[in-house]
């Protein structure tokens, strides 16, 4: 399989009272299409900052990442940006929605593509729900609207971060099942401190002290 | 594929917030009307002075000074080769009274004229219709336009000029008899009441053209051609012209604190801007990571503010000025005070260096963070 996303020695520093700190050091890795890879790592093991790292959201101290060949972060602000909004998807820890929107118009705020929309949401059990605001849904359920989000634009990578955090287990493994079932030929990266969250994965990996553990 | 419009169009925030949305915009309207009730306080001075002496546009009045046998010579000189066709000459007596404006008491004339000169002088002012009657010779009567009847609440048979009124003095009691229907100031008498009860016989002249549109361009040729006698006029140009010079300094005072006012509430809107934008420092991070740009997110927020503020100062100004037309109708126009209601084109001329200062401050403060 072809790498979508290529990560080569990357490390992040950033300064704390005058002392360095690596939030990730020397990381090196690849991700193929259409694959799931589940990044293990308990907290402040630098999991976050990688994922930020990989998807352009943070630029590294040292390093690069590229995708589909391209240098991520030899690309300028808007290009980037434009690079995040219609290649990647994005699943936070907590399932943050503009408050003002219903579900059905906080997925249309990345694609005016409406019926895909409404799909994602039918195949999420959510379509009946599509026109409440955020406050009328559940944690779950606000959850899958953030992955509808995330799926809307049909995006080659979609960058999980801890999305069950906010979850109890049951409707933790849900989300992370209906994430993996509707990503279609995108690949899935997620970190998290819960193995039993990337069970799915096809590859695993675990991340210690800032640094990827062979 | 149906497409649709972006729900993060800036109306859309706008209206779902309303909460947020119209506290902000009623702050911006109470400035908005502050500051206009200020500038129509101030630009009701100058109208004020317009309205009770512009019945002094109809005529040119020309007072010898020192020796009142000069009248004559006056009159002749009035009379020789002026610019514009003359309607009437007529020689007059007076005395003066007081009115009350916005601003206080303001010195008004009381003029007296013979039977004949009284009916021309009521149909060169406007006047439509007499209640009660004319003054009658030699009697110490007088006639009033509505006007002044309302500013200083007399009717038909009040006396309104007293021995003992040091501010509206005549040796006899004067009763009002007549209120002219005109919205001219007016306080008129008879001459020979004057001619009578006044020592010294200090006739001034009044000069009428035939065409009230060219009395403007007499005046200004009877001023020159006075120049060096012993001879006062009194033209209507003067007046405007005397006020502008009288309230020259209290404008200028007044520009300076509307100024501060106005850099004042700018910057106070520039906080309330800034912490309203703050509070959604979330959704702009949310935005930006899901891949927004800054350009596209502080369009957003421009456009936003700029919504708010056009809209609170169209608000403002509407607001105001129905406020202002009702104070008008309520509470000025009973005591036939001037307000200035009627300068759009003015409010609009300030309004225009306003925004750009307001333009410049809310640029700074919300500048993307």
């Amino acid at each position: 399989m072809k790498p979508v996303l290529v990560a080569d020695s990357l490390s992040l520093v950033y300064s704390d009272h005058g002392k360095e700190v690596f939030a990730c050091q020397d990381i090196s890795l690849s991700v193929n299409e259409g694959e799931f890879v589940g990044i293990l790592g308990p907290s402040g093991s630098g999991k976050s900052s990688l994922l930020y790292l990989l998807s352009g959201l943070k630029n590294p101290t040292s390093g690069t990442v590229s995708f589909e060949g391209q240098n991520l972060h030899s690309l300028d602000d808007n290009s980037r940006s434009n690079l995040r909004l219609r290649k990647f998807g994005f699943v936070f820890q907590q399932p943050y929605l503009l408050g003002y929107l219903s579900a059905l118009e906080n997925i249309l705020t990345v694609s005016q593509d409406r019926d895909f929309a409404l799909e994602l949401l039918n195949s999420l059990g959510m379509k009946a729900k599509a026109n409440r605001l955020p406050h009328e849904l559940s944690g779950g359920e606000r959850q899958r609207v953030c992955i509808a989000r995330a799926l809307v634009n049909r995006p080659s990578v979609i960058f999980a971060d801890e999305p069950t955090a906010a979850l109890d287990h049951k409707n933790g493994k849900a989300v992370v099942e209906l994430l993996n079932q509707h990503r279609g030929n995108g690949s899935l990266v997620m970190v998290t401190h819960d193995i039993s969250m990337i069970e799915q994965a096809d590859r695993k990996l675990t991340i210690s002290e800032s640094r990827l553990i062979p | 594929m149906s497409r649709t419009a972006s729900p993060l169009a800036p109306t859309t925030f706008l209206r779902r917030n309303a909460g947020k949305t119209i506290p902000l915009v009623i702050v911006i309207t109470l400035a908005v009307m502050l500051v206009q009730s200020i500038i129509a306080l101030i630009n009701s001075i100058p109208l004020s002075i317009r309205t009770i002496y512009g019945y002094s546009s109809a005529f040119l009045a020309v007072s010898p000074r020192l020796d009142p046998s000069l009248t004559p010579t006056l009159v002749e000189i009035l009379k020789d080769k002026p610019p514009v066709e003359m309607d009437r000459y007529m020689l007059c007596r007076g005395s003066s009274a007081q009115v009350k404006s916005i601003v206080g008491k303001w010195p008004f004339a009381v003029m007296a004229m013979e039977p004949g000169d009284l009916k021309y002088y009521l149909g060169r002012q406007g006047v439509s219709k007499i209640e009660g009657r004319l003054p009658q010779v030699g009697a110490a009567e007088m006639i009033v336009s509505r006007p002044v009847a309302s500013n200083l609440g007399v009717k038909i048979g009040t006396i309104l000029l007293k021995p003992e009124d040091n501010e509206n003095f005549s040796r006899k009691p004067v009763k009002v008899v007549g209120i002219a229907e005109t919205d001219r100031w007016l306080m008129l008498g008879d001459k020979k009441y004057y001619a009578d009860s006044q020592p010294i016989p200090l006739d001034f002249v009044l000069a009428f053209t035939k065409n009230i549109n060219e009395q403007s361009k007499f005046d200004y040729w009877a001023e020159e051609k006075l120049k060096g006698q012993f001879a006062q006029v009194f033209a209507y140009h003067q007046i405007k012209k005397q006020s502008e010079e009288m309230f020259g300094i209290l404008y200028r005072i007044l520009n300076a604190v509307i100024l501060v006012l106005v850099i004042v509430i700018t910057f106070m809107m520039g906080m309330l801007m800034n912490i309203y934008q703050t509070q959604r420092l979330v959704e702009f991070g949310l935005l930006q990571a899901i891949g927004f740009t800054k350009t596209q997110l502080l369009k957003r927020v421009i456009s936003e503010s700029i919504l708010v503020i056009i809209g609170g100062w169209i608000f403002g100004l509407i607001v105001a000025r129905g406020l202002l037309i009702i104070a008008k109708k309520v509470l000025m126009d009973p005591q036939a005070f001037a307000l200035e209601t009627h300068r759009p084109l003015r409010w609009i001329f300030r309004t225009q260096w306003r925004l750009r200062i307001q333009s410049l401050f809310l640029w700074r403060f919300s500048s993307w963070r």
